[in-house]
Parts: structure tokens; sequence; C-alpha cells
């Protein structure tokens, strides 16, 4: 047989979304792989040294758009650090709650397109119907059902309106069943057992030599889960458990992110319990004008003159639907940050695909690739 | 989470790591390690294998018009926590020793460094253009890359 290369993209099915997966293959088996980034590079770190701290946030929902509150939650966090600022406790649990929400819609997402890349049409269908309720929420106290721009530095934009509590726990009721629906119409499928068990293998070691992180290296066995290791915001006050798999194949990615949804409901109803009993403010006072014009802040005219900026650097970790997402965020005094660096989970599990690819055939790239859970606009930000 | 630089200066020592310049207390994680960057190689050794910092989270580079900086962002699932090595690289030739022989993770991060801020990784196995078109001169997040500025592309076609 003569081998060749041949390209998977920018435009076709299993890409979701624009980038090129260029394969080297003899017959149906995969030689080497070379994945092609950069269709979606937006330039986010550059603009962010052009933009006021809270207009950074705008780009965060479009970094990644199926996981727009979790990005937002991650920029925050190091810019208030660098800042110097810290938030009310209301406030951060409302993040809590959004980063959960959007952990629930993002595993969706992948669940409802994975599944439709292996031909069963059914979960698909389900899957953006059941999502639809979660961003009806985000609609109800944000505004936005896919950018939000809640978040500020310093709190969040807005209280959770009246009604929602009830609202928020009315799908989370209709949520948990169907999770069982969605179980059962996958692993119960011969279909779908065939064409995903014991492919895009990735061991516990490999995973952490090549930095792999979140469902994926949780589906090999690993514990690590920024939540517990590391806890942030109030992630230290709520239970919940880390899921795990043994195989680190596409079946064990799938019954992680599978767990992972039914913890974070789990996590949403301690937070809405939490939220029930504790009013307040949801964003400090005294805030500096400077942070964000035109989206001047709720709080009350700034104190700080301009000779007075404070000075700092700001890390923050958390655990994104894809895994570890890091942002760096260097305040050298002024009104934008100096540097802005974000870490994408998914930039460094795709940079591992060779790994995981070869030796399968090409019939199996689509689920393969499905279990990785690609989001482009976070891979080239 | 504490930020403990005691802890990591004496395994630092323990271990026998020479070039480091400064262990200093960091906000998040355990501490900030500066090193100069001629003992690179040597110190990535120590880190991952004397201090169990397995994970490569992130390699990142900044433009500081005098100077460069490159800074390495790693975990340890043993201690559970971060640790952020950092060097100052010439503003001329901002240049380092490749840090992929120990974390293979280094690869893509190491790329987009070089592309976009400008720092030359010395026998990177791979050093090509990641996010941006082949042949592309510029290193947008250098501090002389003007945002609202034009550049002048000449893009070469990849023949395969």
């Amino acid at each position: 047989m003569s081998e060749m290369w041949i390209n998977m993209g920018p435009q076709h099915p299993m890409t979701h979304g624009l980038w090129n997966l260029r394969v080297r293959i003899d017959g149906e088996m995969i030689l080497d792989v070379d994945p092609e980034m950069g269709y979606l590079h937006r330039g986010i770190e550059k603009i962010s040294e052009d933009r006021h701290y809270n207009e950074v946030i705008t780009l965060m929902d479009r970094t990644c758009y199926v996981a727009g509150m979790a990005w937002e939650h991650l920029y925050i966090q190091a810019a208030e650090k660098a800042l110097g600022i810290t938030a009310p406790e209301r406030a951060e649990w409302i993040r809590m709650m959004s980063e959960e929400f959007q952990r629930l819609a993002s595993h969706i997402m992948w669940y409802a397109a994975f599944v439709q890349d292996l031909g069963l049409m059914s979960p698909f269908l389900y899957g953006m119907r059941d999502r639809d309720l979660i961003l009806d929420l985000f609609q109800a106290y944000t505004g936005g059902r896919l950018t939000y721009e809640y978040m500020r530095v310093g709190g969040v934009r807005n209280d959770l309106p009246e009604g929602f509590p009830k609202q928020a726990r009315e799908v989370l009721d209709w949520l948990e069943p169907r999770l069982v629906e969605y179980d059962r119409l996958c692993m119960g499928s011969d279909i779908f057992r065939s064409r995903c068990d014991g492919l895009g293998v990735l061991k516990e070691s490999d995973c952490v030599r090549l930095g792999v992180t979140g469902p994926m290296l949780r589906s090999a066995g690993s514990k690590r889960d920024i939540r517990k290791d590391r806890p942030y915001s109030r992630y230290s006050q709520v239970e919940f458990d880390v899921a795990t798999a043994d195989a680190g194949d596409v079946t064990g990615r799938y019954l992680v992110r599978m767990e992972e949804m039914r913890q974070s409901i789990r996590i949403i109803r301690q937070t809405l319990d939490w939220l029930d009993h504790h009013p307040g403010p949801v964003i400090a006072d005294h805030l500096p004008r400077w942070l964000g014009a035109p989206y001047a802040p709720v709080g009350r005219e700034g104190y700080l003159l301009k000779r007075n900026y404070p000075k700092g650097v700001g890390l923050s970790a958390i655990e994104e639907p894809h895994g570890e997402a890091c942002a760096y965020v260097v305040n050298e005094g002024g009104e934008h940050p100096y540097r802005v660096k974000f870490r994408s989970p998914v930039f460094a599990n795709l940079s591992a695909c060779s790994h995981y690819l070869v030796g399968y055939r090409v019939a199996d790239i689509p689920p393969i690739m499905g279990s990785v859970d690609v989001c482009v606009g976070e891979v080239d930000r | 989470m504490e930020s403990n630089p005691e802890d990591i200066r004496a395994q630092l020592t323990a271990a026998g790591a020479v070039g480091v310049l400064a262990v200093e207390p960091f906000d998040g994680a355990a501490a900030r390690v500066k090193f100069a960057p001629e003992s690179a190689a040597a110190l990535f050794q120590v880190f991952r294998d004397a201090l169990g910092f397995t994970h490569l989270s992130t390699v990142g580079g900044i433009d500081w018009v005098t100077r460069y900086e490159v800074f390495y962002l790693l975990w340890s699932d043993a201690t559970k926590r971060y640790v952020i090595l950092s060097a100052d690289l010439d503003a001329k030739t901002p240049h380092i020793e490749t840090a992929s022989p120990t974390w293979p993770s280094a690869n893509w991060h190491e790329r987009e460094a070089w592309e976009l801020v400008g720092i030359h990784f010395d026998h990177h196995p791979d050093l090509r253009h990641l996010l941006m078109p082949d042949g592309y001169q510029f290193h947008p997040l250098q501090r002389a890359f003007k945002l609202h500025e034009p550049e002048e592309l000449e893009v070469k076609v990849r023949h395969v």
C-alpha cells in the first residue's frame, strides 16, 4: 500500500470548529498526525493589553463559546488578585453556581455533538433540548444565552432575580432523570460500545507527561481536580466527589463526564440552598471607576487617584469543563493589564493527539477526537 | 494555598541545584523561583525528579522592553501546589534551552511563546508556527507590535 497525507478539516464534521487534522495513512491505518491550528486566532491576549480590566470580560465569553462563565471566572480571579480587590461572599457563591451551570451546559453540548458523530441522532436532539433549559436560566439572570458579560472585578453585575432559585431547582429536577436516560441510550447501545470501547487509550503516566488534564486525565485513573486539590472560590465548602474511570479510553471519558454532570447538579443544589439564606451585596463598594468604562461598575464613585494605581501579579487556576485552565495577569500600574497569559486545557490535550490517534483506524478519528471535546476558540484564543 | 518559599529553597539546596538566583513568595503558588537561563536544562530535571513537579502547566513570555521574561508554571500531584520558574533573557536575542526533553508537554507551549513573544527555544524538536501563518515575520505580543497599525504581510505558501 502507498502512504498518503489527507486533510481532515478545516471544514469537516469531525472538527467541531475550524482546525485541520492532517493524517498520514496507509490504507485504513493512521501512521502520523499533525494538527494545524490558528484558523480562529483572534489575538485575545494582545487585545487584552489595550482594554480596561472589566472590558476583557467580553473577550472571555468568546474565548470558549460553550464555557463562557468558566473563563470569566478564571480571568476575574486573576485580575482581582493582581489589583488587590476582593469580592463579597455572595458574589463568590453566585460565581461558583454559574461555573457549575456552565459545566453542565458544556458537557451536555459535548454529549450531543459527540454522540451525533457516532451516527446516533436522538441523543443529539435530547441533549440540545436540555441544554436550552440551562441557557434559559442564564438568560434569566444575565440577559445572555451564550455570551454573558456577567462577572465584574469585585463581584458580579447584578443579583439573581426573584423566582430564580425555584426555576433553577425545576430545571435540576428535570435534568437528573434525563441523565439516566442519556446513559441508557449510550451504554445500552451495542453500536455505541463497539465504537468506543478500547479506543484512543492514554495511560495516566502519559497524560501527566504530555500535560493532558481534565476528564481525559481522570478517565485514566488520576484524581486530580483543581476544585478539590487547590480549592478556589468556595469549593472547599461544598460536598462533591471527583469522577474517575480506569480505562483511559473513549468510554472512560464518557463515563467521567456523565458523573461530573451528576456532581455538578449536587454542587448547584448546595449553592442554591446557601444563596437562599444569605442575602447581601454582590459587588464590592468603592471600586475604582477606571476598571471598566464604559461599563461602569455598580459600586460607588472610585477612590483611587492615578498615582495610586496598585501593582501586582495574579495567578489563578480553575477546573474548566475541559480541564485545568490558568490565567496569569500582570498589572504594572495603569488602566490596562500589562500582560495576560491564558493556559487552555484543550490546547494541551490536543497537542498530545499523536499519542492517542496513531495506530487506530481512520474511522476511529471521529469518536476519539469527539471524546477530547475540542473547543477551537480556546486553543487559538 | 499558602506560599511556602522556605520549603522550596530547602529542597533545592538538598538537591544541589545550581543557577537559582532567588526564591520569592508568590500568591497562589509555592514560590516564584528566579533562575539563570544558562542552567535551565539541569534545573528543569531537578524540579521534575527531586521536587516532584511532574506536570508542566504552561510556558509564557513577557516583553519588558529592556529584557524578556520567560516563565514556567509547574504543578506537583504529590504536594498539590504550583510553582513558577522565571528567567530574565537578553533583549536582543532572547533564547533559552527547551524544556521538552523534561516535560514533552512544553512542545506546543514553547512554539506559541516563540511565535507570539519572540523567545527562541534552543534544541526545540519542532519549532514551527502554530497559531500564525507560515512565514509570518512578526511577534504580536512584543510591545513594539502596535495593535492599531496594519502589518505588511508576506505569507509563504506551504508545499506539502
